[in-house]
């Protein structure tokens, strides 16, 4: 049995439907990521597990039972919203222990509970503080712990870390993958961040306008996109997406012409047609899996000029101009090139991704 | 020197100069303005100095002729016949029940007026504050009649009930709440929500104490307004024994003819707790009047 499940779940907003038809398990104990650009539904999904929306049709299980209709209070969830929505009147012990005075919890249970959760979270030198007196990250910990301390059966994240700056937001990633080590407790987290997905979740969902484009494990995601938009949406920098011809083609083994280079045959997950030959296609190929090499090199697959460097130190982003369009090359932080120099381009054959005129991947 | 360096030597000079006239014609203005500023000021407050100062004298030296600035005689008869020869300190006590009442049931029903018309989602409910905005643009001179009958049907007229109903209806309190409740972002009610919190404990709990300054400045406003209440509660209550402040204050007069001592004592006198009121709190008044001028704009 999945701890949470949504079965052909729709919300609608007047004319638009926010989400389509969706069905999605998440097991005990995982680590579940909604990724996705804005707009595509994935804070109105979390919204509706927390019962903050209706469900327009279908059903939401936590642990079997059908809490579609049931108060949030009383769907055993706890939720930190992006603005973490501290009270700004309570000190940080008045806002950790709000939902247990709301239940009427004894005081001198709720006083240990709210001491063992701020214990947790390296809280205690701040119970007498109010928000206003915190800094960002010691915020996020008490929104957190005012979720812990409710011992929910699953913990819901909209955004958690997106008004941190860029260190903390990383030392905040590390202090929620301990937690859910810790807690081995469900977890379900809302993004727009795949960097954020990518390292914090068991199972990535992607959401484009109200359903599911792809759902794996993020290193499924990244190696075997289902379609053009994951493709482009995992990975940074992004993956690059050149127009091709389908050339001949033979079981598995299908011939991509590609203009400036010479036909490159690749394998995909499912035969081309034979007939298929002069289609339009697209050819995705991620920046490390393309190598930069000396203009006369005869391994070359595509010849170009590089326009602009970016040096990260441990990396080097190259963009090259080429007949076919434009490349972005990741490569080591060691290797030299400048603006203007001549390049040749080695491609990863075993890497390329061929997607149809649908966007799916062939 | 170069030329060069001569030439902008000689502009800044210039700037220099220009700043300072600049200043002088500013330290000018500010100076009829200050002069002005206190001599409207003396205009105002003489009024309430002359009050004072005629309330300090004798009955006999009230009338004399020729402009005394302060009394050739000093004395406190005045006050204290206006304190113990009236009902002063049982119309002081009528005044202070029926404003506090007033405050807080004014305060706890626009409250939750406030709080029901911004959050919760009723049929009706855009109609209702509709209905409440038009309410505001009646002036209550036009209820007048409709409440003194209503009032007298009900068998209330001469209690303090009577004296209190009228002043609970305050739309632009419930207008101010509504404002402020709508200005809270989302978020609290749905963690408060999730927390497990009923719609009660989210108006006492988050709402109200999140600016407990609002909640204070309106309180303070509808207490200076309901004791200063003169026309309703002259009209309600005929009976001495019932009634508060600013009516009393007119049986002296009445019964005694002209004094104008022991009037303007009996009138100081009623007026002081508010003006201590407004001296102690001057702040959250401002806060209040600018709360519901934002509205009249």
């Amino acid at each position: 049995m999945q701890h949470v499940e949504l079965k052909d779940v729709n919300k609608r907003f007047g004319n638009f439907d926010a989400i389509k038809h969706l069905s999605l398990g998440i097991e005990k104990g995982q680590f579940c990521a909604l990724l996705g650009p804005s707009g595509c539904g994935k804070s109105t999904l979390l919204r509706m597990i927390a019962g903050l929306e209706e469900v327009t049709d279908g059903a939401i299980y936590i642990n079997g039972d059908d809490v579609t209709d049931t108060p949030p209070a009383k769907r055993k969830i706890a939720m930190v919203f992006q603005s973490y929505a501290l009270y700004p009147h309570m000190t940080v012990r008045q806002n950790i222990g709000f939902s247990l005075s709301i239940a009427h919890v004894a005081k001198d249970v709720a006083d240990k509970r709210i001491n063992e959760v701020a214990r947790m979270l390296q809280l205690e030198q701040l119970l007498d503080r109010k928000p206003a007196q915190l800094s960002g990250g010691q915020r996020q910990r008490v929104a957190i712990g005012r979720s812990l301390v409710r011992d929910p059966e699953v913990f819901l994240f909209d955004e958690p870390l997106s008004n941190l700056d860029a260190m903390l937001r990383v030392q905040m990633r590390f202090e929620l993958a301990k937690l859910h080590k810790d807690l081995d407790a469900t977890m379900i987290y809302v993004t727009h961040d795949q960097v954020e997905a990518m390292t914090l979740a068991d199972k990535i969902v992607v959401l484009q306008a109200g359903e599911i484009s792809q759902v794996g494990t993020p290193l499924e995601l990244y190696n075997t996109p289902a379609n053009r938009f994951v493709a482009s949406f995992i990975g940074s920098p992004s993956m690059n997406f050149l127009p091709v011809t389908a050339g001949n083609n033979d079981g598995l083994n299908a011939t991509l012409n590609l203009k400036g280079s010479d036909a490159i045959i690749v394998k995909t997950k499912s035969p081309l047609a034979k007939s298929a030959g002069g289609d339009k296609l697209e050819m995705g190929l991620r920046p490390e899996h393309i190598s930069v090499t000396s203009a006369d090199d005869a391994s070359a697959s595509i010849k170009g000029s590089v326009s602009i460097v970016e040096q990260l130190g441990n990396s080097t982003i190259f963009y090259v101009e080429t007949p076919a369009g434009q490349f972005v090359v990741e490569e080591d932080g060691a290797k030299t090139a400048k603006s203007g120099d001549n390049v040749g381009l080695v491609f990863d054959k075993d890497n390329i991704h061929v997607f149809g005129s649908n966007g799916l991947t062939v | 020197m170069s030329a060069t360096s001569t030439a902008a030597a000689d502009a800044d000079l210039v700037i220099a100069e220009t700043r300072r006239k600049r200043v002088k014609t500013l330290d000018l203005i500010g100076l009829i303005a200050t002069i002005v500023t206190l001599i409207v000021a003396i205009l105002w407050a003489f009024p309430l100095y002359w009050g004072v100062v005629t309330s300090l004298k004798p009955e006999p030296d009230v009338v004399q002729p020729g402009l005394h600035l302060w009394p050739e005689h000093l004395t406190f008869d005045a006050y204290t016949y206006a304190l113990f020869g009236t009902k002063l300190g049982l119309w002081y006590i009528n005044s202070l029940v029926t404003s506090i009442a007033t405050t807080v049931i004014v305060v706890i029903m626009a409250a939750g007026a406030g709080y029901a018309i911004s959050q919760l989602n009723f049929p009706g409910r855009r109609i209702l504050w509709w209905m409440i905005l038009a309410s505001f643009m009646v002036p209550i001179q036009a209820l007048i009649v409709n409440h003194f009958i209503l009032f007298s049907q009900f068998r209330l007229i001469n209690t303090l009930t009577a004296v209190v109903g009228p002043q609970l209806l305050a739309p632009v309190t419930v207008i101010i709440y509504k404002q402020f409740f709508d200005s809270v972002p989302k978020d609290f009610r749905e963690a408060a929500t999730v927390d497990g919190a009923n719609d009660f404990q989210l108006l006492f709990r988050i709402y109200l104490p999140m600016n407990w300054g609002i909640t204070t400045a309106l309180a303070i406003i509808t207490f200076i307004g309901a004791w200063n209440n003169f026309l309703w509660p002259f009209l309600a209550v005929t009976a001495e024994e019932k009634m508060n402040i600013t009516v009393g204050i007119t049986q002296v007069s009445d019964a005694f003819g002209v004094k104008y001592a022991r009037d303007l004592a009996t009138a100081i006198l009623a007026g002081l707790p508010v003006a201590v009121v407004y001296l102690i709190f001057q702040r959250r008044v401002t806060q209040a009047i600018m709360l519901s001028a934002g509205i009249k704009g």
